[in-house]
This record gives structure tokens, C-alpha cells and sequence, in this order.
């Protein structure tokens, strides 16, 4: 048994932690948040030198090869600004997508521009309806001449105004898990996206309006799309819940943080047990999502079974940077408000992240299905 | 990292020795429920000889120093025999030994060489069990405000008198580790000292407490506690551990032990149980764990469990690692509490009456529910109130005082 970050990724957290506060302050992740789209050029092309987007992609099309675990770590640095664009969408879900859906061919086309950076993807799942599973696909494709012809709305997709690919989950067939997967041009004629507005972060709306793929588009072999984009995101899982973990701990951090140093009836509000509730409870939820995302990424990486535990960590990751930004909100007051303090930062994103990939009731049943009760 | 304890040969061996071991020496006899107050008595009996087989072969306090008669074995045989006595829902010690395993502890640590020698080889070998005595009547939460029992010098010995509640169990004890007042116009935290007494000398008297349930911070407990009187009771002044005056210091190593800091490796005995419960009980025709409402209240009591196994784990993990410790102890101590006062409610809107009955047609097998309702409840106060793990955590957090506090010390125990 051994709980301490190995000696490599202790380096890597220190140069993604003197990233994040180079290039990534607070004012720079407050000044992204009314873009259109989540990408930086300059912050995507300098983490993509370091080898950032390609960091889950074995070596043989053009990633750094690295486990999950050392992944993690990358993503909790990130998940404490918390830094927006597409690092998951693309580096993580949507090249796992492609890793375990795409043929061979499909892979070394794909996966190298998703390293380097030049290809940005985003998994489009979710639909009006807004479910996670596959009984909620209904876009179906048409098909018209040899190619296939797509009409309909893709919601809540994350960065899909930053993506030039989108790997768009369709229904293929009549069964619960007849989906397949699409490859299609984000600049395709017919596509279009738009953030949508409000209190999340990035989620968006694409729409197909008589967009037209070759059959080729299709990842792999058609009908195995679920199966196959369940595996990715049963690897890529972890790694969004070790962004909501560095979420946890900047938002536990500021809070510390604030109850040393604001002072009202003339002591420190830490002094008042009332305001210390607040940090325990705080704390309690930060390592509650830290250990449950740990265990889930050992597993996965020394191969155990690790799907209910995967789906425990979504859980409890997910609830826990809710309430630890409602927390932090309770001991910050008026301050914690303040747009540029940069908690509403963490606050908005802890709210789309929460329901992202599924929420901790979707979760909790499909842990309850795996642990086989 | 790590989650797993990989087990060498040499400890797979040794497995395989204790297990052969524990078939020879644990009997059905002694893990039976008992059906009477005698048969209780003849229960508790049976479990203290069982210590002392296991005392003789150095595995009751295995970590301990062999030259105290402990077992002087490493962390990696420790855990074998403790994952191999939980199968047979036992721990180490297999009674209620509170003083033993707390009082050893702190012995090690502030103890002289001439009172360790005295003092540690009978616990360790489990020739005696040990209560500690820190509540008072008004000293509870707040037990550096202990001044009810007081100890006066007396030439070569200590004058004893007062009155101590909410102690040990049931079947008595031998020897009693407390914390007394020996300067009542003291400063706080410079006015309290521990002793390590006889049980059975003139002056203390016993009485029971009838309590709603039980619950304790680990270890074998009958649900019965005491209170404790000293009427002028003579202790050799070679009993007073830590120096006069310096109770309080020697409490940090007590108290972080106590307040979850050592950690723990195991099994959830109620959620492995709960889970059966669920799978084998039908309503409606339907078994309970595939009722949705069932599933999801089962999945929220996992995760709690889940989460409280993976705080104890951590903590084991620091502890024996030597790795700092600031906040984890009391945390895990606070998440264990108020988890199982929750579970309570929990359990009871999954189940329904029947975790409320001991009734052997209606209820759970032998009545384990209704021991959790009540227990989940009692155990919010033992060891410090799930407040009092807050404050703990906050002072350590750096929030709570003007200065940061340490964690205490623990490693003199091992």
C-alpha cells in the first residue's frame, strides 16, 4: 500500500501548478468565462507542447502514453482554476471515444491532430431529453445515395464551439443499445453550434440540419458504438472527477484562506464554530470525491474491475463540488458572489459538471447494477 | 498508488498459520450470542482465555515491543491477524480492553523504563483487562475540565477520590487507567495526571449505568457501562505515569489514538449484513434489493461505508507510513459518527419496522438492525462528541486558533 504520488508525478504537478499560475490566474479564468468558445489559442498550443492533450494516447499515435493516475494529476491542477476549454472533451473523452470505437485506419487519421492540438473533439450524446443512456438517442441518420443524412439537435454538449470534430452518438437500429457512432466535420455544411446561455459552462447545442457523411463516418462497426463508448468513458470518468477534485480543493483553499483572514467582531471568522461547519463540511466532500477518484483510477490501471467504482466516484465527485462550492458561498457571503474573485467560476462549472456524463442518481443506479444486488 | 496491501510469501505463510490457528482455538462456543446474564459472564470468560493464548503467542497486541511481552511483529503480520480475526467478527483484543490498548499506548510513550517493565507485560499478554476512566459528571466533552477526581500526595502514595461515568463494560476489570485532578487551583491543561491502578483496591465500588444501546470507538463492547466511585482509595505513587501535573500532554497520544488517527482496515460488519438482509427478505414477493426505492437507499448507505473505509484506509496508510497527519483523525472519526447516526434513518426507510424489532420471526437475524438503530445513535458521543471532532478538525485545519495544531503522537505505540 502506497498513497503518495510517485516521484514522476510530483514533477508533473509542480510544472502543471506553475502553469496554471503563470498563465492561468484567476483573472485570465474570469476573463475566458463569457467566450463563446473555451479554447485559448495561446493557453491550447503552450499545453500541448507540454504534452498536455495527448496525455491518456498511447505513444504509437503521437500521445505521451502516461496511466490514468498520471493523467489525474494533470487534471486536478487544471480543475483548480478551474482552467475552461476542451482538455477533457477532446484529450480525454473524445480520444478514448476514437481509441475504442475507431478502426485502425479511423485511429491514425484521428488521434495525432488530437495530441498536437490541431483537432479539437467533443462526444455528442445527450439529446432534448437529456439522458445518458442509450434509450435516449433518437437521431437517427437517413440513408440517401451511399451517405447519410443527419436532422436533429444534439444538446449539452460540452466545447462544441471550440471543436473541429464531433463524434455524434446516433440510433442505428431498434435495439436499447443500437447506437453507432459518427465522425463529423464541426464545420460540415448543416452543423451548427452555439453555447448555450446561463449558468453553465460551455454546454452547448449542435444542431444538423440535412448534414451529409459518408457511411465511412461511422467509427468502427456500426451497432458497437455503445459498447464501445461505454469502455471510453469508463476510463475517462475519473479523469473529469479529478478536475472536480482540484475544483474542490482551490474552492477549500479560498475558503481556508478567507476565514484567517476576514475579520468581523474584531477575531478572524475561523474563530467562529458556526463558519468552521462550513469548512468541515467542505473538506469532508473534498476528500470524499479525492479518495473515491483514487481508488477508481488504481483499479483501472492495474486492471481490476473498477466499474462501480468508477460510477461510486462520479457520484460522489460531482455532489461533493456542488456542496463545496455551496459551502464555500456560506463562508464567503458578498465576497464569494464577486464574479471576479473567481468562485462563481467554480460555482457554475461545479453546477454543469454535476449533471455532465450523467448525475449522481444516474450513477448510483448504475453502480447499484454493477455491484450486482 | 497503491489501495492494496500486497501480501509477501512471508505473509501469506503467516496466514495461513493464524487461520490454522483460530480454527484450532475458536470454537463455535465462543462466538454464540449470549442467552443470559451467567452465560454472558461464562462467554467473557471463555474470550479472556482466548486473550491469553493469544497474549502467549504475541498476537493480542501484536505491533507491541516484544520486550514488553508484546508480539514485537511488524505492521505487514498485524494486519494479517487482524483481517483473519475479523473473520470470525472478533478484534484484537477479543473483549473490551480500552485502557489496555489506550493506556499501553500512552505508557510507551511518557511510561518509565521501570513502569513500562511493571505496567505493559500483563496487557500485553492478556493476563489483565484494562478500563479507562476519563468522564465525570461534569467533565464530559470537556474532559480537560476533570476535577471532580482528585488525587492528593500522600508520602509514598496518592490519595484517590471522586467519581468516574460512562466506563468500561460489563464483567468488571482488573486494572483502570485514569485521568484525575492533581491541582485543583492549577491552571488548565497544568493541573491533570493519569494513573495506572489496580481495580481491586479498597475504596472503588461499581455500579452500572443502564444505557439505550452501545457504542464505542472500537473493540469488543457489551453495551454496558459503569460509574466508578473512589472513596479514599491509597495507590502507590509509582502509578502516576507522565509526571505530576502533565496529564495533559500525555492526553494528546490518548486522545489522537481515540479519535480515529490510527486508522483502520476493514470490512463494514452492518453493510455486509444489511446487503444479505435486503437480498433475502421479500415483500411483496419481490426481494427488497431490487425494489428501486430499496436500491437507492442501499446506494447511498454504500457509498457512506464506502467513503468511511476509504478515510480509515488513508489513515492507516499515514500512520504506519509516517506520513504528517493534521485533520484525518478527528475527520475520520466525525465522518464515522455522524454516517452511522444517519444510517439509522437510512436503514430504517429501507427496511421498515422489521430493523426495529428483535424479534426472531419478524426481525433481522439476531437482531442486528435493531442493535444498529440504537448503536448508531449511541456512539455519536464515545471518544468526543461529533462536535468536538470539529472543533478538532478546524484547530487543526488552522482555522479554530491563532496557532495551528499538531496532530498528536502515536508512534511511541507502535
Amino acid at each position: 500500500m502506497d498513497l503518495a504520488l510517485t516521484e514522476s508525478q510530483e514533477m508533473l504537478r509542480t510544472t502543471a501548478r506553475s502553469f496554471m499560475e503563470r498563465e492561468a490566474p484567476v483573472d485570465v479564468v474570469v476573463g475566458l468565462q463569457k467566450a463563446e468558445s473555451s479554447l485559448d489559442p495561446n493557453l491550447w498550443a503552450k499545453a500541448a507542447r507540454l504534452g498536455w492533450l495527448g496525455i491518456v494516447l498511447p505513444t504509437e499515435y503521437g500521445g505521451s502514453g502516461d496511466s490514468l493516475s498520471d493523467a489525474a494529476v494533470l487534471y486536478e491542477e487544471l480543475g483548480r482554476g478551474p482552467l475552461p476549454g476542451p482538455f477533457f472533451s477532446s484529450g480525454v473523452l473524445g480520444a478514448l471515444t476514437v481509441l475504442e470505437a475507431g478502426t485502425e485506419e479511423q485511429r491514425r487519421r484521428i488521434l495525432p491532430g488530437i495530441a498536437t492540438g490541431e483537432r479539437v473533439l467533443t462526444v455528442a450524446i445527450t439529446e432534448p431529453n437529456t439522458s445518458w443512456g442509450p434509450h435516449g438517442i433518437t437521431l437517427t441518420p437517413q440513408s440517401e445515395n451511399g451517405s447519410l443524412v443527419l436532422n436533429g439537435t444534439k444538446l449539452f454538449v460540452s466545447d462544441a464551439t471550440s471543436a473541429t470534430d464531433l463524434i455524434v452518438a446516433v440510433r442505428t437500429g431498434d435495439g436499447p443499445t443500437d447506437v453507432s457512432l459518427l465522425h463529423v466535420d464541426a464545420k460540415a455544411r448543416g452543423v451548427s453550434t452555439r453555447r448555450l446561455p446561463g449558468f453553465l459552462s460551455w454546454q452547448c447545442e449542435v444542431a444538423f440540419d440535412n448534414v451529409r457523411v459518408p457511411v465511412s463516418a461511422v467509427l468502427g462497426e456500426a451497432q458497437r458504438g455503445w459498447a464501445a463508448f461505454s469502455r471510453a468513458l469508463e476510463r475517462a470518468l475519473p479523469l473529469l472527477c479529478s478536475y472536480m477534485v482540484g475544483g474542490c480543493q482551490a474552492v477549500y483553499d479560498k475558503s481556508v484562506l478567507y476565514t484567517q483572514t476576514r475579520v468581523q467582531f474584531g477575531v478572524p471568522i475561523g474563530r467562529f464554530q458556526r463558519v468552521q461547519d462550513h469548512v468541515v463540511k467542505l473538506v469532508n466532500h473534498l476528500d470524499s470525491a479525492r479518495w473515491t477518484t483514487w481508488e477508481a483510477l488504481w483499479k483501472l490501471d492495474t486492471g481490476r474491475p473498477a466499474t462501480a467504482s468508477v460510477h461510486m466516484a462520479k457520484a460522489v465527485a460531482s455532489e461533493a463540488y456542488l456542496e463545496a462550492c455551496n459551502a464555500a458561498h456560506e463562508v464567503h457571503a458578498g465576497m464569494g458572489v464577486l464574479v471576479e474573485y473567481g468562485l462563481p467560476a467554480h460555482t457554475q462549472m461545479s453546477r454543469t459538471l454535476f449533471h455532465y456524463l450523467g448525475d449522481p442518481r444516474w450513477h448510483k443506479r448504475r453502480m447499484a447494477d454493477a455491484l450486482e444486488w | 498508488m497503491d489501495f492494496e496491501v500486497t501480501y509477501t510469501e512471508e505473509q501469506q505463510r503467516f496466514r495461513r498459520e493464524v487461520r490454522a490457528w483460530l480454527e484450532a482455538n475458536v470454537g463455535p462456543s465462543i462466538l454464540r450470542t449470549p442467552t443470559s446474564v451467567e452465560d454472558n459472564y461464562q462467554r467473557y470468560l471463555e474470550l479472556r482465555g482466548l486473550g491469553r493464548k493469544l497474549g502467549a503467542k504475541g498476537w493480542l497486541y501484536a505491533t507491541a515491543p516484544a520486550k514488553y511481552g508484546g508480539g514485537g511483529l511488524d505492521v505487514d503480520h498485524a494486519i494479517i491477524l487482524e483481517e483473519e480475526v475479523d473473520r470470525f467478527d472478533l478484534s484484537l483484543p477479543p473483549y473490551y480492553d480500552s485502557g489496555g490498548r489506550l493506556g499501553s499506548a500512552s505508557i510507551l510513550v511518557w511510561g518509565t523504563e521501570e513502569q513500562r517493565q511493571a505496567f505493559l507485560p500483563p496487557i500485553y499478554r492478556g493476563e489483565v483487562r484494562t478500563w479507562q476512566l476519563l468522564t465525570e459528571p461534569g467533565a464530559g466533552s470537556d474532559l480537560a475540565g476533570v476535577r471532580m477526581t482528585t488525587a492528593v500526595r500522600d508520602g509514598d502514595h496518592y490519595v484517590i477520590k471522586g467519581q468516574k461515568i460512562f466506563v468500561g463494560s460489563d464483567n468488571g476489570t482488573d486494572r483502570i487507567w485514569m485521568i484525575v485532578n492533581t491541582d485543583p487551583k492549577g491552571k488548565r491543561h497544568e493541573n491533570l495526571s493519569w494513573f495506572m491502578i489496580d481495580a481491586s483496591l479498597p475504596g472503588i465500588t461499581i455500579h452500572p449505568m443502564e444505557l439505550m444501546g452501545t457504542g464505542g470507538e472500537g473493540g469488543t463492547d457489551s453495551g454496558v457501562k459503569q460509574t466508578v466511585f473512589f472513596d479514599d482509595v491509597r495507590v502507590p505513587a509509582f502509578c502516576l505515569v507522565g509526571g505530576e501535573n502533565k496529564g495533559w500532554t500525555v492526553a494528546t497520544t490518548h486522545l489522537e489514538l481515540e479519535h480515529g488517527g490510527g486508522g483502520r482496515i476493514g470490512r463494514n460488519r452492518v453493510w455486509d449484513r444489511l446487503l444479505r438482509y435486503c437480498q433475502e427478505t421479500k415483500r411483496d414477493g419481490v426481494p427488497l434489493s431490487q425494489q428501486q426505492d430499496v436500491r437507492d437507499s442501499l446506494a447511498d448507505i454504500y457509498i457512506k461505508a464506502e467513503v468511511q473505509r476509504l478515510f480509515g484506509v488513508r489513515n492507516f496508510y499515514l500512520t504506519y507510513a509516517r506520513k504528517p497527519k493534521s485533520y484525518e483523525g478527528p475527520q475520520l472519526s466525525y465522518y464515522r459518527k455522524t454516517t452511522g447516526l444517519w444510517m439509522t434513518g437510512a436503514i430504517l426507510e429501507a427496511v421498515g419496522p422489521a430493523a426495529l424489532t428483535t424479534d426472531s420471526a419478524w426481525g433481522s437475524q439476531a437482531g442486528f438492525l435493531e442493535t444498529q438503530q440504537r448503536n448508531g445513535i449511541v456512539s455519536v458521543h464515545p471518544g468526543g462528541t461529533t462536535d468536538i471532532q470539529r472543533v478538532q478538525m478546524a484547530r487543526r485545519i488552522g482555522i479554530g486558533r491563532s496557532t495551528k495544531e499538531k496532530a498528536g503522537t502515536v508512534h511511541g505505540a507502535e
